[in-house]
């Protein structure tokens, strides 16, 4: 009984979708060439990579230390690279501003990083840099 | 009026004390003809290393910024008669930042260099140079032999 139902909705199913079709082809009649090529966007383009500061549409501002402070080594205190940090050309360029400021407001140290921050999660992998360099 | 914000560091002092100190700071800008939008209180806490100011050893202090706006020729005064205070231990103006509504330039920056638009312009400007490598020098002197010493 149950697959007679089934077999039934099948039908049904299959008429609603030719009178469907029947219906588009009524309305752009000109073009019912089946065989040519469809033009649509390339489904395997690649999402657009973007920085963890432009994802996130964060703009690094100087009173925010603690942020600042994530792209500072913990050992020496000073600025890790573009090549390290993955940011694009102008957040670098942003944070390394604000990141001077900060240390001339004395809200950030020069030689070290705060040891209140030392647990925060990492950004980046600096053991994993794209470039490879020589310290 | 462009608007500024004055980072400041005033010394350890109690709360009543640190109300006036606060009142004289604003009355120099108020005086000048500012305008203070905001007084933004980051809080007491140790500095990150000692500063000297008026004979006396700082390693703590209060964190203030006022958003201000005022007259670009003011802000020289300002920092001037701020330095003079007793109680301020380091004051800092900068300009306020402006949004930046650039796109991340990050997919360009990862592509092959060749693809890469300033290395393009980097190559375009190299073949406008004389290249030293296979450069030969000419004699156009008209003359049948070498003038110079050889
Ligand atoms: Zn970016």
């Amino acid at each position: 009984m149950a697959l007679i139902r089934n077999l039934s909705m099948r039908s049904i199913m299959l008429n609603m979708k030719k009178v469907f079709i029947s219906d588009v082809r009524g309305l752009n009649s000109e073009a019912v060439n089946d065989d040519l090529p469809v033009e649509m966007e390339n489904p395997y383009k690649k999402e657009k990579r973007q920085c963890i500061l432009c994802k996130l549409n964060i703009n690094p501002d100087y009173k925010n230390y603690r942020l600042l402070s994530q792209f500072q080594s913990p050992y020496t205190g000073r600025i890790y690279g573009r090549h390290i940090t993955g940011l694009c050309k102008n957040k670098q360029e942003a944070v390394e501003r604000e990141i001077v400021k900060a240390q001339n407001c004395a809200y950030m140290p020069y030689f070290y990083k705060d040891k209140v921050f030392l647990k925060d999660p990492r950004l980046f992998d600096p053991e994993n840099p794209v470039r490879s360099h020589r310290f | 009026m462009p608007s500024y914000e004055i980072a400041m560091m005033i010394r350890t002092m109690p709360k009543a004390e640190l109300k006036n100190t606060l009142m004289r700071v604003s009355n120099c800008i108020f005086d000048r003809g500012g305008i203070i939008r905001k007084i933004e209180n980051l809080g007491f806490r140790p500095m990150p290393y000692k500063t000297s100011a008026h004979g006396i050893v700082h390693r703590e202090a209060n964190y203030f910024v006022l958003k201000v706006d005022t007259g670009t020729n003011v802000v020289s005064d300002l920092k001037e008669e701020y330095s003079r205070d007793v109680d301020v231990i380091r004051q800092r103006v900068y300009k306020v930042n402006q949004e930046s509504t650039d796109q991340c330039s990050l997919e360009e920056e990862l592509l092959p260099p060749a693809y890469r638009k300033e290395v393009q312009k980097m190559i375009e400007v190299g073949k406008t140079q004389v290249n030293r490598f296979t450069f030969k020098f000419k004699y156009n002197s008209g003359l049948d032999y070498y003038p110079f010493q050889r």
